[in-house]
């Protein structure tokens, strides 16, 4: 049994790391025209974005929601990453409910790194904003800068860095923090394709080499199925998972 | 490739560095502006008492000079303006992070502020004289007055246009109150900080001399300025007039810009197209 197939066996029995359980929200105030429920045209003052929303995903997983623009899937995002306190229902982090730990990091769209410090600095803001002593920090911050293959960079400012570096230091400073679930919120949608593609790579090796829990949201569905383990599918103006399907595809070995 | 060191490319033209180029051509400016001033001299539309040479002045400025006067007015005048220009700063940081805060009082005192900023400060002098004396206080007051404004306004927008994704970022990954205040929100201010503080500076300065002139100081740059007046001293007016271009040039191209320069390199906002 290879590296990969064992990883996949012992990720059958895991628990719950994020469940969400009827989670609906609604956008009041955003009007749209529709039908009621005697098909008669009407003018709808409100809109719901997400409706009953059940969800779970377990220690390990790699899930990526995947969705036309307008699905929810963004909402859904901000709602889990908790940016988005106004939603009705239940989410619960590792049996817990939500709360301000920093058990949940993001990595945005655009990177979002500190300008005014280097790579090494931006890597250690968690540890050092967590009042981590300076010797502790280091052994950490390089073992990850050197996970995602930037240690020659590591005192650059980040304007020299290219976009997909700039990434792969938002995707260091995340497990620097040992977080329980990483939200990505189309990370790579700003990239090239080459990039793109040299990025799902190393993301799926830290991936397997860390196995965090991953909630990686894009409208790409090529990535979608390419990086997840489960793919979630929603549809606009539906406000619930459309289709859910586990991908069979062969893990990468992690030693290549 | 082994890029450990900081990456700090200096390209020839970013005049960091002393370019010989620009040398020559403000020596050559200057020879030329002081060849025309002697011919002015020479043609004698003016009297020698309201218009005199420049060798004249050169030799009031030895005078000067040699009995120290100007190197105390110089050390009087920077004494009055590190004390007003310090105060300035910390009030107009204190009470811009109050604006911040309090957001009500914010909106309305950045109305003030903004037309106070621009409050020409001789119009401060007649109140300070009564308010305060015809003294070294009145003349800080004034300084004052002309100053924290402008950093007060720099603080105040500085923060808040700090991009709300850093916010967002920095709470995510655990920071909060004073933390969050000072390894974020700090330094993701201080470009627009430092202008601030640059355009306080300027105005600190214009006010200072003014004040001293008006306010009759018994020592200082101004009083220099005064008492050539009084006796009718053109040539050592004309030179006080150069000591404080100079020192207003050295300190905004020395200090201020160097350190503008830094903060704008380490960000990457002075990239030109060409890399």
């Amino acid at each position: 049994m290879s590296t990969s197939e064992a990883h996949k066996v012992t990720k059958l029995a895991r628990k719950t790391m994020l469940k969400l359980e009827n989670v609906s929200k609604v956008y009041y105030g955003k009007s749209h025209v529709g039908r009621d429920d005697n098909n008669d045209s009407r003018l709808f003052l409100e809109h719901v974005v997400l409706n009953n929303l059940n969800l779970s995903i377990g220690e390990g997983e790699f899930i990526t929601i995947v969705g036309r623009s307008g699905c929810g899937k963004s909402t859904l995002f901000n709602i889990v990453s908790g940016v988005d306190r106004s939603y009705i229902g239940v989410i619960q982090i590792d049996g817990k409910p939500q709360s301000t730990n920093i058990d949940r990091i993001i990595i945005f769209q655009e990177a979002v790194l500190f300008p005014w410090l280097t790579v090494y600095e931006n890597v250690e803001f968690g540890l050092k904003a967590a009042k981590l002593p300076k010797n502790k920090r280091r052994d950490i911050v390089m073992h990850y800068i050197e996970l995602v293959q930037l240690t020659n960079f590591a005192n650059t400012f980040i304007h020299w860095l290219s976009g997909g570096m700039k990434q792969k230091v938002a995707i260091a400073r995340a497990l620097v923090l040992d977080p329980k679930i990483l939200l990505m919120d189309e990370p790579f949608a700003a990239l090239d394709i080459q990039t793109r593609t040299i990025l799902y790579n190393q993301l799926l090796q830290t991936y397997e080499r860390t196995n965090k829990t991953i909630l990686f949201v894009t409208h790409n569905i090529n990535e979608a199925v390419a990086l997840g383990d489960r793919v979630i599918v929603m549809y606009p103006l539906l406000a619930n998972v459309w289709k859910e399907f586990t991908v069979d595809l062969p893990s990468p070995d992690p030693d290549n | 490739m082994q890029n450990s060191q900081r990456h700090q490319q200096t390209p020839k033209k970013q005049g960091r560095k002393i370019d010989f180029e620009d040398l020559a051509n403000i020596t050559l400016f200057i020879a030329v502006f002081i060849g025309i001033w002697q011919l002015v001299f020479m043609l004698g539309i003016w009297p020698e008492v309201s218009m005199p040479s420049p060798a004249m002045v050169a030799e009031s400025f030895a005078g000067l000079l040699q009995d120290f006067t100007l190197v105390t007015s110089i050390g009087m005048t920077m004494y009055r303006l590190g004390i007003g220009f310090t105060i300035s700063i910390t009030i107009g940081i204190a009470i811009g992070l109050a604006m911040v805060k309090f957001l009500g009082f914010g909106k309305t005192m950045s109305s003030f502020a903004v037309g106070l900023q621009s409050f020409p400060s001789v119009a401060w002098v007649p109140f300070a004289i009564l308010l305060i004396g015809l003294n070294d206080l009145g003349i800080l007051f004034v300084v004052i007055m002309s100053s924290v404004f402008s950093v007060m306004m720099s603080t105040y927008s500085g923060i808040r246009n700090i991009p709300p994704l850093y916010i967002r970022a920095s709470r995510n990954m655990g920071a909060k109150g004073f933390s969050l205040f000072r390894y974020v929100m700090i330094p993701a201010a201080t470009p627009s900080l430092l202008v601030g503080i640059k355009q306080a500076w300027s105005f600190a300065w214009h006010a200072l001399i003014g004040a001293e002139i008006l306010i009759a100081a018994t020592a200082g740059l101004g009083h220099i300025l005064l008492v050539g007046r009084e006796f009718q001293l053109m040539d050592q007016i004309i030179a006080s007039m150069i000591t404080i271009f100079a020192i207003g040039l050295l300190f905004d191209r020395i200090m201020f810009s160097k350190l503008e320069n830094k903060v704008r390199d380490k960000w990457g906002l002075n990239q030109s197209i060409e890399r």
